[in-house]
């Protein structure tokens, strides 16, 4: 059915069974009459309303969408709204990053007492769609607007002074992985890959192995994302200090054991943006030689030499790292390394924050054309555990359909987003991993905010022991307070 | 320790006593009062029921004078120059009365006024019960007196500021610095019916009675008063008070400067004790201190 | 599939704003709609048996009826469509009246959003699959917590029922409040003496086991399958050994300790029985107050006791007991009336709770019941009662009548002047609030017989005079006018509130409680003695105010459901529960952490980690549906591409 032109806008509600539904009944036997846009999906639980339904909804045409359970304390099933309490509102957050108003997802309480409340809420929110209008499709803005934008930040200074990890001490770390190899099946680490000025995965299993050990700028790879795979047995890990709260994070979900897992550890100096090392390199290049010095690293192809200083080149999660040493080792390696302040605003995520909510839908609508639904930001990401059972490959459920289009693409990123959110660890595996170079970190890194922001300051990866925010919740909760309906 | 002060317009005529003691005690306990230049009425008058943006602008050139002058405290003894003043302050804060406000001064406000306390809140502050007693030089031990703040020192609890405003406690820490046995007096928060002095003298004779009548069965030695027009009205009517109620009242009613000078050492003339309708020399018999220099023409009589 | 929609005029009260006939034929356009039809009243008899026959005749497997809330209905016409020989879970309902019909005029708009819903449910039921209920086995015991009168009354019922009783109190005696009353209205009848017996029946009843000075610690499984962890507190007396006689009491040295059963209105000791028809009559060590526990030394007691029963050493225990329901009846306590700085905050002596005056009217009280003032054992000349103190205010977060307040008001007035004939009593009311049998005549006795004088306003402050008596300040309403009187004694009739620790116990329960810690009934006016919770069951004021008659007849109630529920010896679960697709699920855990009922086990297949629903357990509330990333774990009959199809229909 359509949507009555001109006389209703489409707005979803989803409802509690056991209260607000009640509320919505109790409102209808009083006579309490209420503007006729919304259409009510009955659920158990506000803890059932899984987010993904909500931004199902609103990439698919619904100008607004309301969830409303049982009053915190109240739910029938004790706890599932404080579950959706914290979920919602990380949900609350996160919309805007696609260039979605927030204002247009509401989430509240309503009891089955409240008829008149939950009127007062069902015209409020009407009323508030009603002013925003109908909700602009993805795709369907202006091409020029998105001129308009400047996509090309430079890169900000790094935090502190990077470096190539010259002076490393490898050579205790490989004494270190030789001692300890007769425990284990295999330690995971970096090897020269097809050419000196690339590195690919290394998993030494005996001693001669250890040898092919490298140390540098041209780690890019997260090694953690390996770990799961090898879950039952005894496995070493060389970490950088991102590597090591992924390693954390897959603790923490009790993913791998952590008698089962050795963590070799060296403080990292900085990692280079390989994209912009490719690009720059050009197609095709042979690789004649690599020499790196304390600032840089000199990479010549077909006689010509390259100089990349990692002031200059480094990935941007370098610059603003503040976890350059591993937060968890076994052996650690190597002194300890200056350790700057707090992290300042993501360099990805800077760029969207400056852009206005149209700018934003229109910034996604033509990168995630690009998108070839390839799932490389999946497969390098290692906190994506669901593997072969990833709900974008399956019809039950069936969450996503084989249409190629931007808000289908733009709802994988979504899925991603959402499912990592109180787990990313901002590694940016997905986006260097992505073919075609989309930003797609910052909307992890949004996630990542508004938990952090949310849960006094939560950053995922940092405590094994640490209960992930949207697997707890507070009855009072310190940072999400209930909006007032007027 | 430098304070800028806003006297008031009864301090130059009906509480010229509480003016003088406030003065002293602050000289004695270190701390410097300097007045608004300039300063004018605070709207206390009908002003405030009237008009509140024409009262508004009365106080907001006065603390319009203080801000520019750079001072961030501004103290005054009168509970109800207090009020007005925190409340043109607080309404300020919104933009549109501020604006309306504005068209009434010849310049606009300044955007941020001094923070307007009592004087009794001032003192606390400035040294607190145990720098209070390391001045006292004659203990009050051998009075014992009922604190009585009034109805506004203490109400709208949110702008005043004031602590639990059915039972302030600040005079009474300070009183009991100065050593003196404070009762906790149930009506220190009532109305004494003052402001319908004129209009309805028997209902406010009845209220000033009760307060009266209070103090007096429960043993106190004098009433102590935080405003000058409650003062006043215990004072000056208290022989009206005692009529409405049939019966015979003699209670000195001090203001609590004055009750914390005498304790201070200093003399009941800096302390204008003379002022006094109700004569204070009971009491100065029982510190042992010589009566005030000329008790007031019918000091000392009991009312009837 | 072969769907039939049925849109039920439901008379005029659909029909009236919505063109039934015309969202019957749009239906008819929907994927697998077969047939269509818009019944008068879907509900009655003739209607439920056009189903039937629709579902014979046109070979359906599926039916949709919009109609009034499912709330309402649903179960009727899943019994229906089970008539007919379908699973009574093909079967949908949209809404159309609370949510259609009732709330808006514009018939054009009803209508067409009357389609759409019709379109979302059969969205819906094209993804429902026939669903089976488990049975299992009931334990045929009931547990109840809380020995007041509504307590005792459910176990009396029980036992008498055949059911065994588990019967909790967190006290060292039942009785509960009542125990504490003087007299209880309108018959001014002594409270004692109707409730003693029935404790003791509660004491010698085989059938009950009685677990005094216990709490409840832990609460695990469902609906005929409890298992409730209890805290028995050390009362560092051997029950089994002491015999009541009360010599420990006498000769205890620490006399000063507070008599919490007086309400603080006198000295007890530290040993003590707190009163002499207590239940069970076992003495209790105020760990608190003991000598030999604070200090170490005294030991009196223990060299008394004539059976050795003493014992310092002892701590609290624990015991399970497993039980079949659960009734809550923890009663009420007083709000703390403190916050009304305006009558003193409870520092003037005579200033008192009405419950303490019950205690100075009550022979067994303090004062063997004579009335007289704390602060100086005068007898009082003038009383004021003062009522509504944290009822019906909302300033103080109070909105609700506490109930029996005005009646006890009245009988207090009575007993006053009966116990001084001299006195003269004044009741401050908002409202005189007697409806009970009697209860209206029995106040009236109150003004017309025993010459209380009441005045209808508020007091605004009571404060000492000075002279030994309080001036109490008020309004009276009727004559426009200000009141003052000089009052020897003030009684101030305080607000109830839910006893302490009902909110801990609630979520223990999963029950909800409302701002005063009352427990939510399931519905207000049609199940008023069960939960939302299976197999939890309510009696007395734990649920609302309620005075004694009522209580009991709650206590009975709640009985009579436990006796209901034992009248199966299987109980069949709800199949709408939570399902784990073992190929989907990588053991990650999430569900198992979430989950509020410990309803998902850890389980290992092939060597692999995966979860596992324990059907009977599972409550059905999704939480791990929307917790899986894999959407591994799904919720029958609201699967993720169930509510999806829902959205779908909406939003495209």
């Amino acid at each position: 059915m359509p949507v009555m032109k001109g006389k209703e806008l489409r707005i979803v509600g989803f409802l509690c069974n056991w209260c607000s539904y009640g509320g919505a009944d109790t409102a209808g036997v009083a006579r309490a009459e209420q503007p006729t846009d919304l259409r009510i999906v009955r659920v158990p639980c506000s803890g059932r309303v899984d987010s993904l339904f909500i931004v199902k909804a609103l990439l698919n045409g619904a100008d607004g969408v309301l969830v409303s359970g049982c009053h915190p304390r109240d739910c029938h099933y004790s706890a599932g709204n404080f579950y959706a309490r914290r979920r919602l509102e990380v949900l609350k957050r996160f919309l805007p990053v696609l260039g979605i108003d927030d204002a247009r997802f509401e989430y509240t309480w309503v009891s089955a007492s409240e008829g008149q409340r939950w009127r007062q809420v069902v015209a409020s929110f009407t009323s508030r769609i009603h002013a925003l209008g109908k909700a602009p499709r993805l795709g369907e803005d202006a091409q020029a607007l998105l001129k308009a934008v400047g996509t090309a930040a430079l890169p900000p200074p790094p935090l502190r002074t990077l470096g190539t990890g010259k002076n490393a001490p490898l050579d205790s770390l490989k004494e270190a992985i030789k001692e300890k190899l007769p425990e284990l099946e295999c330690v995971i680490g970096w090897r020269q890959g097809y050419d000196a000025a690339h590195t690919t995965p290394l998993f030494i299993r005996k001693t001669e192995d250890i040898d092919k050990l490298v140390w540098g700028p041209l780690n890019v790879a997260n090694p953690a994302v390996y770990l799961p795979r090898f879950k039952g047995g005894k496995t070493g890990i060389v970490v950088k200090g991102c590597d090591a709260r992924s390693v954390v994070e897959l603790l923490q979900e009790n993913l791998i054991a952590r008698e089962d897992v050795t963590i070799f550890a060296m403080p990292c100096e900085g990692t280079l943006d390989m994209a912009r090392v490719n690009e720059k390199l050009g197609r095709y290049a042979v690789v004649d030689g690599v020499v790196r010095d304390e600032a840089g690293v000199v990479i010549t192809v077909d006689g010509k030499e390259h100089r990349f200083d990692m002031a200059e080149y480094a990935q941007n999660k370098c610059r603003g790292c503040v976890n350059p040493a591993a937060v968890l080792a076994d052996v650690a390696v190597g002194g300890a390394p200056e350790i700057p302040a707090d992290a300042p605003v993501p360099l990805e995520l800077g760029l969207l924050d400056a852009m206005s909510l149209e700018e934003r839908r229109a910034f996604w609508s033509s990168r995630m054309k690009r998108c070839l639904r390839c799932y490389a930001c999946r497969n390098a990401c290692p906190m994506c555990v669901c593997r072969d059972h990833c709900v974008s490959d399956t019809r039950d459920p069936h969450w996503m359909t084989q249409e190629a289009d931007v808000a289908q693409k733009l709802f994988f990123q979504t899925i991603h987003a959402l499912h990592l959110a109180g787990r990313c660890t901002g590694c940016g595996e997905c986006q260097r991993a992505c073919p075609v170079g989309i930003p797609i970190l910052a909307l992890r890194q949004q996630t990542a905010r508004a938990v952090e922001e949310l849960f006094s300051g939560y950053r995922p990866g940092l405590d094994p022991a640490a209960v992930p925010p949207l697997l707890g919740y507070e009855t009072e909760e310190q940072n999400i307070h209930e909006r007032e309906w007027k | 320790m430098n304070y800028t002060y806003y006297p008031g317009c009864s301090a130059g005529g009906s509480s010229a006593d509480y003016e003088k003691s406030t003065r002293a005690v602050c000289a004695a306990l270190g701390m410097t009062l300097a007045d608004i230049p300039d300063w004018n009425c605070c709207g206390s008058t009908p002003a405030h029921a009237v008009d509140t943006e024409l009262s508004a602008a009365l106080c907001s050139r006065n603390l319009d004078m203080a801000a520019r002058q750079g001072v961030r405290k501004l103290l005054t003894p009168c509970p109800s120059c207090l009020s007005n003043l925190r409340h043109a302050a607080k309404r300020m804060e919104n933009p549109q009365f501020r604006a309306r406000v504005d068209e009434l001064l010849d310049n606009p406000a300044a955007p941020e006024f001094p923070d307007v306390t009592s004087v009794m809140q001032g003192i606390a502050a400035h040294c607190g019960a145990n720098g209070i007693a390391a001045h006292v030089r004659g203990s009050l031990s051998r009075l014992t007196l009922a604190p009585y703040y009034g109805c506004l020192m203490s109400r709208p609890p949110e702008v005043m500021d004031f602590g639990d405003p059915e039972n302030p406690l600040l005079m009474e820490n300070l009183l009991a610095a100065c050593g003196a046995n404070v009762l906790n007096f149930p009506l220190k928060t009532a109305c004494c019916g003052a402001s319908y002095g004129i209009p309805e003298r028997r209902m406010t004779a009845r209220l000033s009675a009760r307060i009266l009548q209070l103090a007096t069965d429960m043993k106190a030695d004098a009433v102590v008063a935080a405003c000058p027009l409650c003062q006043m009205n215990l004072d000056l009517r208290q022989p009206q008070a005692a009529k409405a109620a049939g019966a015979r009242f003699v209670m000195p009613v001090l203001y609590f400067t004055q009750a914390m000078g005498l304790a201070f050492g200093l003399s009941p003339d800096m302390l204008g004790l003379e002022k006094l309708r109700v004569s204070a020399d009971a009491l100065l018999r029982k510190l042992e201190l010589p009566p005030a220099p000329q008790g007031s023409a019918e000091g000392g009589k009991p009312c009837e | 599939m072969r769907i039939g929609v049925f849109v039920c005029h439901c008379g005029s009260n659909i029909a009236g704003t919505v063109n039934c006939a015309e969202v019957a034929e749009l239906a008819k356009s929907f994927p697998d709609v077969v047939y269509a039809d818009d019944p008068m009243y879907t509900c009655a008899e003739p209607g439920q048996a056009a189903i039937e026959a629709a579902v014979r005749e046109h070979g359906l497997d599926g039916v949709v009826v919009a109609s009034c809330s499912p709330r309402m209905h649903e179960t009727t016409f899943r019994r229906t469509v089970e008539r007919a020989g379908l699973n009574r879970y093909m079967f949908e309902m949209a809404n159309i009246r609370e949510h259609v019909s009732w709330i808006g005029k514009d018939r054009e708009a009803n209508t067409n959003k009357a389609a759409e819903l019709v379109e979302m449910a059969v969205a819906k039921l094209r993804r429902d699959r026939p669903l089976t209920a488990k049975t299992f086995d009931v334990v045929k015991r009931v547990l109840i917590v809380g020995g007041g009168v509504a307590g005792i009354q459910a176990a009396l019922d029980c036992a008498e029922g055949g059911v065994p009783v588990v019967l909790v109190e967190r006290e060292s005696t039942i009785g509960g409040k009542m125990a504490k009353l003087d007299k209880t209205f309108p018959t001014v009848d002594c409270s004692a003496c109707i409730l003693g017996p029935k404790m003791v029946d509660v004491a010698q009843h085989p059938g009950i086991t009685l677990y005094a000075c216990s709490e409840i610690e832990e609460v695990s499984g469902y609906v005929g399958n409890f298992s409730v962890k209890i805290r028995r507190r050390a009362t560092y007396v051997d029950w089994k050994k002491c015999t009541g006689c009360g010599m420990c009491g006498e000769k205890c040295p620490s006399k000063k300790t507070p008599d919490a059963f007086n309400e603080f209105t006198g000295a007890t000791t530290a040993i003590n029985i707190p009163f002499p028809q207590a239940i069970p009559k076992k003495a209790v060590i105020n760990a608190r107050h003991c000598r030999q526990l604070t200090k170490g030394k005294c030991g009196v007691c223990a060299k008394v006791c004539p059976s050795g029963a003493v014992d310092y050493a002892m701590r609290d225990n624990f015991v399970t007991e497993e039980v079949g329901c659960i009734i809550a009846a923890t009663g009420y306590d007083l709000m703390d009336w403190t916050i009304y700085r305006e009558y003193g905050g409870g520092a003037y002596p005579d200033v008192i709770t009405a419950l303490q005056y019950e205690r100075l009217l009550s022979a067994s009280g303090p004062t063997g019941g004579r009335i007289a003032r704390p602060s100086d054992g005068r007898e009082p000349q003038t009383v004021v009662f003062i009522q509504c103190v944290g009822s019906r205010d909302n300033s103080v977060g109070r909105p609700h009548c506490s109930g029996f307040c005005c009646m006890y008001t009245a009988k207090q007035a009575i007993l006053t002047k009966d116990h001084l004939p001299l006195s003269h009593s004044y009741v401050f009311y908002m409202d005189i609030r007697a409806p009970g049998k009697m209860y209206d005549e029995f106040s009236r006795r109150a003004v017309e017989e025993y010459g209380a004088e009441y005045i209808r306003g508020r007091v605004s402050a009571v404060y000492p005079d000075g002279l030994g008596q309080y001036v109490v300040m008020g309004a009276d309403t009727l004559l426009g006018e200000p009141v003052e009187i000089k009052a020897d004694m003030v009684v101030l009739a305080v607000g109830i509130e839910a006893a302490k620790g009902a909110s801990a116990l609630a979520e223990k329960l999963c029950i909800s409680y409302d701002n005063c810690g009352f427990f939510m009934e399931s519905h207000v006016k049609l199940k008023p003695v069960e939960t939302t919770t299976a197999g939890v069951f309510l009696a007395g004021v734990c649920q609302g105010a309620k005075d004694i008659p009522t209580s009991v007849a709650q206590g009975s109630a709640a009985a009579a459901k436990a006796l209901g529920l034992f009248a199966r010896d299987k109980l069949e679960n709800d199949p709408q529960t939570a399902q784990v697709d073992i190929r989907r699920c990588v053991g990650c855990g999430k569900c198992v952490r979430c989950c509020p009922f410990g309803a998902v086990a850890e389980t290992e297949i092939r060597g692999e980690k995966k979860a596992q629903i324990i059907e009977t357990v599972c409550q059905g509330c999704g939480l791990c549906a929307s917790t899986c990333p894999q959407g591994a774990v799904q919720l029958a009959h609201s699967t993720d591409n169930q509510i999806l199809a829902e959205v779908n229909a909406l939003c495209r």
